[in-house]
């Protein structure tokens, strides 16, 4: 009996799958109304569901022949996600890509060359750090969107209780001693975990070395360098003033989290993560800071990895005119800078940098962006990343190991890593 | 006498060490539950904590408001539940064939079955998806249900076939001397000290379709309300972490059904041998 | 004859309910003589969709591990046949061999490591009155029905060096050594928590997979056994290990074939690190196809596994297929 009853549910799920997705399917396409629709894929919290409602209301309202539905995506899984869409026929017609990621989608073929759109896009000031990485051999795939680097975020209260002012800050020198002053008590004078690799590459970039160095289009390893250990040597002496855990990086646990306790003096964070300790600790409102990632001298900044988002329309995307309609209202004056201000963002086109004056967060950032680096721009690259060798010589020089051999046997290991796919 | 005494002396150790699996078992699960009902600020603590000093529910809220939150339950039980019937409906013939009957070519069957069970899935999902785009397939539920179908095949196959060797078929035969047709003596006879069989194929079936993120993620691409509850899982992630809060709430929540499947089938397990089926 | 007697007797009452479809019985089984096409049509659905979801895929994967396959050859779908290159190129690499190595290893201890818990708790499960089995079972369950992320996650935490409960209940219980100990830079100890982690999620489905053999047991065999005299390790090995022996060596296998597949939880905790000492096959496959989205060599490299695979499983089918010729 119960194997009857079990076998007559079946035939029902199994109908009403079926049905559920035959109906749903219809609803998938072109509104009806005679107006195109497009399909937009933004990455979860890159921008505010407040900022989504306005833009999309916003832009129908200046193009009413366009219907923008936008989507948002899980960083999870993103890359699979991204490359099933680019090869389906079916593509979404605007996507948002970590800029690093532009150069392998470009390299398949997968994506709209743009490079004739430039100039109506007002491409010429475009950041580098977002406009370099979305081109490949020669040719612009990827439209800046925003950028953002790593500040300093420091809690101004425990800053007055030790007597700094952090904008005296302004070489690596000073900030050790500070931190060195703050480390003190129950209190943590920075929590930098061991394995921060972005941090590194910013002093390793600061020393005049590099990640990785091509000659004769052929990529090497270069944390053996003698400038390269020079920003490694800092890396520790640094990590030294804290309780960062040696084998982990800043998202485990995540560093918001960990400031949140209220012990801990400074992280190396986008500003953004401020609003995330906030969230977590509403106490601390009110008691964040931001500086500059300091330089060796006084002179320059720190320098700074440029991360951020370019947009890319694919090539399977049936509707590229009304896509790159959107993309030149998003990339455009006017919500640029309602963007940068609404999510503390560098605005993708310096001539803009002035919108975020008036935030504490965003003005720190500008200071540093204009040091910003990129990581080697080659789609091999993202083998590195994959089984990120860095991360393991940061923890083994921090553990102890011997700092010569660790490097060279990293800097082997990326070689390995980025002539591996050729 | 003796016998008594001696099963008193042994319930100790057996029962100390049925304690031990349960912590062992539970104490993971119960990290995940008590983190999904501790505040944010505790959940990193230099000084961990076994039991939360306040509780709240915040995690849990932020959990369910979710966008989609429904939706990915719908299609998750949709797509898992059809797809373990009709691997159970699919093996069980098989499985009977294999077992009951004599063909030509069941040694080459069961080899295939085995062989399938090796399938290297993780890059299988290339060559479907080809497949899939190729034959208009991509974004639909059904294609994600008939790979789950197709993982959980051969478990099911093997497993129903070891189930129904152990049950005699004298007492088939006996059956059908008594007036039943063949079908209606397996399913009268055999069906019900099958049940553990079935259970455990189903809880399988279960346990897979339920928690597979790369197929799902991969195979639905455009269509946003055939996401699947692993999607759900992986969206309390941003460039500043993951809101670990929120995700145990949420695997909370998500691994409840395996448990309410399972105490459901455990009386299915029980019926069978209250029948005495066994014992008798 | 009683207990076959007992045995129909629970559906008796259903019985009455369906004589109609019970039909003459003695023409029924004449007219099973020609089974001829019973068996074939009973498989026919597993057969077809084998053929269509698992071995056309399979036939493509192996062409794409012959080809050079890449991004743009998904996206434009005109892919270049190559050989062996792949192959040789995967094959004359000395990582690759460690790292087959190294997956042998981890297999080996794996399976051990369930196959013994698992048969200890499946007994001691059957050896419980019925509230206590239910906790068990329900408490197993729970175990394997855990997220694996969810899982993982809070194995990491528990061995987090500044925020584990580990190194705080080791450093309260006199172990100062382990006072922010960082078990992720060491490779050894890496690689026990993973072991752990894999063990405490796997031995659930094989204990309680034995514990329904173990059901299944007639408990006349074991009384009669009793009433015999013979103790308990001979009871086991003369009773219930022959009719375990199907399903043992059945969990057996599928362990192996799951341990070596084992992928997320190695990925989510340590991508293979520190340095390689967690990297096992499908690892280091999604590591080589992330090269430039290098499908090809993926393919060859989940190849490769699946040979090896067979390998450590011949006997196994051997076996399987014995038995096979038993039943007839």
């Amino acid at each position: 009996m119960k194997y009857r009853l079990l076998a007559g549910g079946s035939a029902l799920v199994l109908a009403a799958v079926l049905s559920a997705c035959g109906s749903s399917d219809d609803s998938s396409d072109s509104s009806g109304d005679g107006r195109t629709s497009i399909d937009v894929w933004l990455m979860r919290d890159s921008v505010s569901a407040q900022f989504q409602k306005e833009f999309v209301q916003g832009f129908e309202k200046a193009h009413p022949g366009i219907r923008a539905r936008v989507q948002i995506q899980e960083w999870d899984g993103i890359g699979e996600k991204i490359t099933a869409a680019l090869a389906s026929n079916d593509a979404p017609d605007v996507i948002e890509s970590g800029n690093t990621q532009v150069a392998q989608f470009a390299q398949s073929g997968g994506l709209l060359d743009l490079s004739d759109k430039v100039d109506e896009l007002n491409g010429k000031d475009w950041l580098k750090g977002l406009a370099e990485p979305g081109a490949y051999e020669g040719k612009q795939y990827g439209i800046p969107y925003y950028a953002a680097n790593r500040v300093v975020i420091y809690r101004t209260d425990l800053f007055e209780k030790a007597g700094i002012d952090a904008k005296t800050i302004r070489t690596r020198d000073q900030w050790i001693a500070a931190t060195e002053k703050l480390n003190k008590g129950g209190d943590q004078g920075i929590y930098l975990p061991g394995q921060t690799w972005y941090a590194l590459a910013g002093f390793v970039w600061d020393e005049g070395g590099d990640l990785a160095t091509e000659s004769g289009g052929k990529w090497k390893g270069a944390l053996d360098t003698p400038e390269a250990r020079r920003g490694m040597e800092f890396y520790e002496k640094l990590q030294a003033l804290g309780k960062g855990p040696k084998d982990a990086d800043e998202a485990d646990p995540p560093q918001a989290d960990v400031m949140a306790q209220g012990k801990v003096a400074q992280v190396i964070s986008t500003p953004g993560g401020a609003n995330v300790v906030i969230e977590k600790n509403p106490d601390l409102k009110g008691k964040l800071g931001f500086f500059p990632i300091p330089g060796k001298t006084a002179d320059a900044p720190g320098a700074v990895f440029t991360g951020g988002s370019d947009l890319v329309i694919p090539t399977a995307s049936g509707k590229q005119e009304a896509a790159l309609t959107f993309i030149k209202e998003l990339t455009g004056d006017a919500w640029q800078k309602k963007l940068a201000v609404a999510m503390s963002y560098v605005p993708n086109r310096t001539t803009l940098a002035s919108a975020v004056a008036g935030d504490p967060g965003a003005a720190a950032m500008a200071v540093g962006a204009a040091n910003g680096h990129a990581t080697p721009n080659t789609p091999s690259w993202a083998a590195v990343e994959a089984e990120n060798p860095i991360k393991d010589y940061m923890t083994a020089v921090l553990t102890g190991g011997d700092p010569a051999k660790e490097a060279a046997k990293a800097s082997a290991d990326i070689t390995r890593a980025m002539n591996s796919g050729s | 006498m003796s016998r008594a005494r001696s099963a008193r002396l042994r319930q100790l150790p057996l029962n100390a060490a049925a304690t031990l699996t349960v912590l062992v078992c539970l104490f993971p699960v119960y990290w995940m539950i008590s983190t999904a009902f501790k505040p944010s600020k505790d959940i990193q603590s230099t000084d961990p904590q076994l039991f939360p000093h306040t509780w709240t529910l915040d995690h849990f809220r932020t959990a369910v408001q979710a966008d989609g939150f429904g939706m990915f339950w719908r299609n998750s039980l949709l797509v898992t539940a059809s797809s373990i019937l009709l691997a159970l409906v699919v093996a069980l013939a098989s499985a009977y064939a294999v077992a009951r009957l004599r063909w030509k070519g069941r040694r080459q069957f069961m080899l295939m079955v085995f062989i399938a069970q090796m399938a290297p899935w993780e890059s299988l999902i290339i060559p479907i998806y080809i497949i899939s785009r190729d034959t208009d397939m991509l974004d639909r539920l059904p294609t994600l249900t008939l790979v789950y179908f197709m993982v959980t095949l051969p478990f099911s196959v093997i497993v129903l076939r070891g189930f129904i060797g152990t049950i005699p078929p004298e007492l088939e035969e006996a059956a059908q001397v008594d007036g039943c047709t063949r079908t209606g003596a397996f399913r009268k006879v055999a069906l019900p000290l099958l049940a553990p069989g079935l259970m455990a194929t189903s809880l399988f079936g279960f346990i897979t379709a339920w928690n597979e993120f790369a197929y799902a993620n991969f195979l639905i691409i455009k269509h946003q309300d055939s996401r699947t509850l692993p999607v759900w899982l992986s969206s309390f992630q941003n460039t500043f972490g993951t809101d670990w809060g929120a995700t145990m709430a949420a695997s909370t929540l998500f691994a409840l059904p395996a448990l309410v499947v399972f105490l459901l089938l455990q009386r299915h397990v029980t019926s069978g041998f209250a029948a005495g089926a066994v014992k008798g | 004859m009683s207990v076959i007697r007992d045995r129909t007797a629970p559906p008796s009452p259903k019985r009455r309910a369906v004589p109609g479809t019970s039909g003459p019985p003695p023409r029924r089984r004449r007219s099973g003589e020609p089974r001829g096409l019973w068996p074939y049509a009973l498989i026919a659905p597993a057969v077809g969709g084998m053929l269509y979801l698992l071995v056309y895929p399979l036939l493509r994967a192996v062409l794409i591990s012959l080809q050079d396959f890449r991004l743009r050859q998904l996206i434009t779908g005109d892919a270049e046949f190559v050989g062996l290159r792949n192959y040789r190129t995967l094959l004359t690499d000395e990582r690759f061999w460690e790292v087959v190595r190294r997956t042998f290893l981890f297999m080996a201890v794996n399976v051990v490591l369930i196959m013994v818990i698992a048969t200890l708790v499946a007994l001691m499960t059957e050896r419980l009155g019925k509230v206590a089995r239910t906790v068990v079972l329900s408490s197993l369950v729970l175990a394997w029905a855990m997220p694996v992320i969810a899982a993982t996650t809070v194995f990491q935490w528990l061995f987090h060096s500044e925020f584990g409960i580990v190194n705080h209940l080791l450093t309260g219980a006199g172990f100062s050594s382990f006072d922010r100990y960082p078990w992720f830079a060491h490779g050894t100890a890496a690689f026990a928590i993973l072991v752990l982690l894999v063990v405490w999620q796997s031995v659930p489905f094989a204990a309680i997979t034995i514990y329904s053999a173990l059901t299944t047991v007639p408990t006349e065999l074991y009384e009669s056994a009793r009433l015999d005299g013979a103790s308990s390790a001979r009871i086991f090995r003369s009773v219930t290990l022959p009719v375990l022996r199907p399903i043992f060596l059945l969990v057996f296998s599928l362990e192996v074939i799951w341990t070596f597949k084992a992928f997320v939880q190695i990925w989510v905790m340590t991508r293979g690190g520190p340095g390689d000492a967690t990297t096992i096959l499908p690892v280091y496959a999604v590591q080589t196809a992330l090269a430039g989205q290098r499908y090809d060599l993926g393919s060859a490299a989940s190849m490769v596994t699946v040979v090896l695979m067979s390998g450590v499983l011949v006997l196994y089918f051997r076996q399987m297929l014995r038995q096979e010729d038993e039943i007839r």
